[in-house]
């Protein structure tokens, strides 16, 4: 799981990389000229590791600023005869979709694999979208690897399939894969990208309604393939029982459930490598002999739909055949059937439900006294770090509006700052929705001042953010006398996805230096007022906030302070509680830095009586000095 | 049969870092290995599992089924009994740190924050023996807190529990980190290793008052 | 009587009786100020607080101060406590100039802190014409920066809190009534010791007169009517409003400001300062003088140390004037007395049987 082992030029050797990583190395291995990806969970790390070794290898890799550009840029380099690898998050396939649906209509040259990382259970999401769904309304091939070594063998095939169809090819890969680490076998390392791009006077890739004709006969095309493709494959008796059908991890899941229960000889299991279009002849071979098909995948009953459709057309052949899965409530995962994650066990309970056989694995009152003292304890809330800056700009907010008391409505977007809803951010946040999404929606409200809504509007959105997606949304504020205020919550990175650069921060994903677009310039030509501010002067930030929730028109603020883990790796000042000056519950504050301010660094000392800063924790950023009203921490610079 | 490792903590503590540790000494070792880990809210102070799964000939899935954990390493004690609970059966072995890390509904005063001694006695009797003691102390005494994650590497190594040796440990220590990092993640690992052979030091023996 | 946050909002926040004195903030981080408007910005949670506690608006048992502040009760029902009534002014001229009147009060302050009586003030900053804001000085020049009135509740007490932080003691206070009030309040407060030493370190408190003061929505009327000019001065007569501005004087009815009156202030029981240790104020019979009020053994030795050093000259009060202030101040009494009748246990006035009907039955016209 490190970049050595993606970088390693041994064929033939075993490492430990993760999905994530081995998607990177199949990239690599296919010899691809060009890369693109916009920060997403759970697939950010593809990129930042071909981006490290763009340089060595000879390829070009950018942070774009959003994933429809970044897929136009790699579609762009398939054109002209490189090799691209596009990578997104579900919700990135979203926004890149219109022009995914159109490059399967108009073809593309050099293998060209989008990869869309789904986050079932919604781990680092908002949704837990299963984007196979919207693979198929583009009319792509989607193929879903289970396993690290999978994900690299797929990556390569996929180049291959692409050149062959003469169109984008989608892995769809899952958490569990992305994050998931195991033995990679690795190939072969090609010299770097072959020849020169070029795109031909006389080459046409068009966007046309007649062309869908096209698009279907590469999806039979491709279904002719996936009939013995290796990595659609049975396992189990030639006439089992109960068959399972499933893709992705639920693979591997299936097969230790299989295991666990000891069903072998009754129960066979059919991977799907290609999920899309089916392998109809294969299937229905197996599905002839067995009298139940349970399916075992994540999010939403794709394969259940499809093949039950399959099963539709061929009743006389397979029949009697009872079909059960996510939509039968039999696969339920820790969210409950047919909603979310699955793992193991949710195959075990299935299986054995389907076979009839009784499963424990331990006694049913293991650790029913240790139980009690754990559901005392609520899980652990997620909340913003010891040293976040949003932890500042929440409190100024919150005191901002409370002093402006008109009732002002907190719109909310998608980053670390998302957690503004939670406890950590004083439950501020409205409404959350898409990238860009919030200030969209204040755009909306603010113009309903002339029904006589009279509430101040408050948009939240980070720095990477505003570049993907709330520029068109401003333009339209300013172009339609919208009234409300912007606030950019600028920490100088993409922090919630592990801190990769944007336009503001002046470097690229090859770490060259170029001038930074910084969001007052942005907005500043876009005629809109920007107020930039320190967070961390929170009753500063408290003032410029009030006065402008009283200005009319479209208002920019920029709350600005890099991300605490990125500063404490250069500069973490103690920070302590000097006990003489902390007055414990005799203090009117009641606990406020521990208790109500919530920084995880700020802790109650119950055995003194006092506050106390958590040194394991605390990212030296010394806001609790100020607000504290007796002035008892001390922020105390080192070296 | 598969080792089922997990080491648990909270989002920040460095247990994706442990993880990988381990499981690329498994694989140095020849072993074929099975990562399962969330990041993303990790490092946002939510409870955070890393499955690590070791065999000779198998692969498996990334996440271990419920009550089949044989090795549970805690960086908190409560995140430690409520894997516990989960993943572990009466055989499971546990290896934990005895430093708390509240949770913001313990900050708060919402929630009351039981003894880590109670928590420790509570993971004794439903396990088949727990090393516990205060891996964060042994850390701050090697340079830094953080560096609680080898400490507590350096105690699931010397508890010799998975077929891996500590020089292999050491040896991929040094090829993943660089600089100041890796010193003090030797000697953390170090101290991780000497306290479970030779028993924690006085001051790490115990919970934090 | 005790009482928490929520009980400050029900009875002094929520029905605008909040004289904007800015003790109770910082003293906690859930009070907040904006424009002159204390505001809750979270609920802590306590049923008590010292919020409550030391707000001059919060129910206060008029005779308890008396002897807690002075040690007995007092013989002017009207006046309150006072050793002598004088008419008092700065002999430095560019003293007596920089104030508002006599320079009295910024003398008393430069006097104590160039002698080290006292190491910081708490006073209140801001050119004419512009909403004034707390301040804190350490040294006279600094003090003489904030001379002149001010017509708007600054939070100047803030600066108390600021003080204690800084280390700096004894300090001086100078404020409205209201916040001489609170200040006595802390003062006398059990248990605040503990954790609020800025009250165990006001070495003296010197008392504004003050019959109201405006909301700051007034700056932008005044703004209004002087436009591009600078405003030099802003004075009031019985009748006007008085703006000296560098393009001259302009005048407005006072009509037109009774407006933007603090509603608080149409409740205050106390226009010159009862608690204080001296109280000062003006008086359009002589413009050059100030009205001085001794009213503690403090005030009196601080007075009669200005005295010896020079920095102070006073004249005695004429006789025929003592009936129009005593008038004024009792009418003023009256009608909170009335007003705050209605406002039943919300009432901040605490008073016995004796104390209303001494105040109603003796001057009563």
């Amino acid at each position: 799981m490190s970049i050595l082992g993606v970088r390693l030029d041994e064929p033939g050797r075993s490492v430990l990389l993760t999905g994530n990583e081995a998607v990177a190395r199949g990239a690599l291995e296919a010899g691809i000229g060009y890369a693109s990806s916009y920060p997403g969970s759970p697939s950010a790390e593809v990129l930042g590791v071909l981006a490290e070794l763009a340089g060595e290898r000879g390829f070009y890799a950018e942070w774009s600023v959003n994933e429809k550009v970044a897929l136009e840029g790699a579609a762009a380099a398939s054109f002209a005869g490189l090799r691209a690898i596009c990578v997104m998050k579900a919700d990135g396939l979203n926004v890149a979709l219109d022009t995914l649906t159109a490059l399967s209509e108009s073809g593309t040259k050099a293998g060209l694999v989008v990869v869309v990382s789904d986050d079932p259970g919604g781990h680092s999401s908002v949704k837990e979208e299963d984007s196979r769904y919207l693979g198929k309304v583009a009319h792509l091939v989607i193929l879903e690897p289970a396993d690290p070594q999978e994900a690299r063998d797929m990556t390569v095939a996929a180049f291959g399939l692409s050149e062959q169809l003469r169109a984008p090819v989608m892995l769809r890969c899952v958490t569990r894969v992305c994050h998931a680490g195991g033995n990679v076998v690795l190939g072969a390392l090609p010299p770097g990208p072959a020849g020169r791009p070029h795109f031909g006077r006389q080459e046409r890739y068009i966007t046309f309604v007649a062309f869908h004709g096209l698009q279907e006969q590469r999806l039979a095309q491709a279904r002719a393939i996936g009939e013995n493709w290796p990595f659609n494959a049975y396992l189990g008796p030639p006439e089992p029982e109960i068959l399972v059908i499933t893709a992705g991890p639920g693979f591997l899941y299936a097969r230790e459930a299989v295991e666990v229960l000891g069903l072998g000889d009754r129960v066979g299991i059919l991977k799907l490598g290609m999920s899309w279009p089916l392998p109809e002849k294969f299937l229905l071979r197996h599905l002839k002999s067995a009298s139940k098909v349970l399916f075992v995948e994540e999010v939403e009953p794709f394969h259940e739909e499809n093949v039950g459709y399959l099963v539709a057309c061929h009743l006389e052949e397979v029949h009697p055949l009872a079909i059960y899965g996510k939509k039968s409530r039999h696969v339920a995962g820790p969210q409950g059937p047919g909603l979310g994650e699955i793992d193991v066990d949710a195959v075990i309970r299935a299986l054995a439900a389907l076979a009839g056989v009784p499963h424990e694995t331990r006694s049913s009152d293991y650790g029913r006294e240790a139980r009690q003292l754990v559901k005392k304890m609520p899980d652990r809330e997620l909340g913003f770090c010891a040293g976040c800056p949003h932890r500042a700009s929440f409190w100024a907010l919150k005191t901002a509006i409370a002093l402006d008391g008109r009732e002002a409505v907190v719109l909310g977007d998608i980053g670390c700052y998302t957690l503004g809803l939670t406890r950590s951010g004083y439950f501020l946040m409205q409404t959350v929705h898409a990238m860009g999404s919030g200030v969209g929606i204040a755009d909306g409200l603010g113009k309903l001042g002339r029904f006589g809504f009279d509430q101040p509007v408050i948009a939240l959105v980070g720095d990477s953010t505003f570049y993907h997606a709330a520029v068109p949304a401003l333009i339209n504020a300013r172009y339609n006398r919208s009234r409300f205020l912007l606030v950019v919550l600028d920490n100088e990175t993409t922090a919630m996805t592990g801190h990769q650069p944007h336009p503001g921060m002046g470097v690229t994903a090859l770490g060259e230096k170029v001038p930074a677009l910084s969001v007052e310039e942005v907005a500043g030509a876009l005629g809109v007022p920007v107020t930039v501010h320190d967070p961390y002067d929170v009753r500063g930030t408290v003032e410029v906030v009030y006065r402008l929730l009283r200005q009319d028109g479209v208002r920019v603020l920029v709350l600005r302070r890099t991300c605490a883990l990125v500063s404490a790796r250069e500069r973490k000042p103690r920070v302590y509680v000097d006990p003489e000056r902390c007055v414990g519950d005799a203090c009117g504050c009641h606990r406020f830095c521990s208790r109500v301010f919530g920084c995880p660094a700020s802790i109650w000392d119950a055995a003194r009586g006092r506050a106390k800063v958590d040194e394991a924790v605390c990212n030296g950023c010394g806001v609790c000095a100020t607000l504290c009203p007796q002035g008892a921490i001390v922020v105390e610079e080192v070296g | 049969m598969a080792h089922n490792l997990i080491i648990t903590g909270v989002g920040g503590q460095g247990t994706v870092l442990a993880s990988q540790v381990v499981a690329t000494a498994a694989v140095e070792s020849g072993l074929l290995v099975a990562v399962g880990e969330t990041f993303g809210a990790s490092q946002r102070g939510g409870s955070v599992m890393s499955h690590v799964r070791v065999s000779r000939d198998r692969r498996y899935g990334p996440l271990i089924p419920r009550g089949r954990a044989t090795i549970i390493v805690g960086f908190e004690p409560l995140e430690t009994l409520r894997v516990l609970l989960n993943y572990g059966n009466p055989s499971t072995r546990v290896i934990m740190n005895l430093r708390p890390n509240y949770p913001p509904g313990v900050l708060s005063g919402a929630d009351v924050y039981p003894e880590p001694q109670t928590l420790e006695e509570a993971v004794r009797s439903i396990s088949a023996g727990v090393f516990a003691f205060n891996a964060t102390e042994i850390a701050i005494r090697a340079g830094n807190p953080v560096a609680a994650n080898m400490v507590m590497t350096g105690a699931l190594a010397g508890s010799e529990l998975l077929p891996i040796t500590v020089p292999t440990y050491e040896k991929v220590i040094e090829e993943l980190f660089t600089g100041p990092v890796r010193q003090l993640n030797l000697e953390a690992f170090r101290a991780g290793v000497r306290a479970v052979r030779e028993g924690p030091p006085a001051e790490a023996a115990r919970a934090p008052a | 009587m005790s009482g928490g946050p929520d009980d400050l909002a029900r009875k002094v926040l929520q029905p605008g009786q909040c004289a904007g004195c800015g003790l109770c903030l910082d003293l906690c981080p859930y009070l907040q100020v904006v424009e002159e408007k204390v505001v809750m910005i979270h609920p802590c949670g306590l049923k008590e607080g010292d919020c409550y506690r030391v707000c001059p608006r919060t129910p206060t048992d008029w005779e308890d101060m008396d002897r807690s502040v002075f040690g007995a009760a007092r013989a002017d029902h009207v006046l309150g406590h006072h050793r002598e009534i004088l008419f008092a002014r700065a002999t430095a001229p560019e003293i007596a100039a920089a104030g508002q009147y006599g320079g009295v009060v910024s003398a008393l302050i430069a006097f104590a802190l160039g002698r080290g009586e006292v190491r910081g003030a708490v006073l209140t900053a801001g050119a004419p014409g512009e909403m004034p804001r707390p301040a804190l000085a350490e040294n006279p020049e600094e003090a003489l920066a904030c001379a002149g009135s001010k017509y708007s509740a600054a939070p100047s007490l803030r600066a108390l809190h600021e003080a204690a932080r800084r280390g700096l003691e004894p300090v001086a206070v100078v404020g409205r009534p209201c916040q001489v009030l609170a200040v006595r309040k802390l003062q006398r407060a059990r248990g605040l010791e503990a954790h609020h030493l800025a009250g165990r370190k006001v070495a003296w408190v010197t008392g504004l007169f003050c019959f109201w003061a405006l909301d700051p929505a007034f700056y932008a009327f005044l703004r209004a009517k002087t436009g591009d000019a600078r405003i030099l001065r802003v004075d009031f007569s019985p009748d006007s409003l008085l703006v000296h501005t560098d393009r001259g004087l302009l005048s407005e009815p006072v009509d037109k400001v009774r407006g933007f009156v603090r509603p608080a202030c149409r409740e205050c029981f106390d226009p010159t300062s009862e608690f204080a240790d001296v109280a000062v104020g003006s008086t359009e019979y002589d413009e050059a003088w100030n009205t001085l009020v001794v009213r503690s053994e403090r005030g009196e030795a601080l007075l009669r140390a200005a005295r010896e050093a020079g920095v102070i000259e006073v004249k005695p009060y004429p006789p025929e004037r003592l009936p129009l202030l005593r008038t004024a101040v009792l009418n003023k009494k009256l009608r909170t007395l009335e007003a705050q009748a209605a406002r039943g246990e919300s009432s901040h006035l605490q008073l016995s049987e004796g104390y209303r009907r001494a105040l109603t039955g003796r001057d009563q016209p």
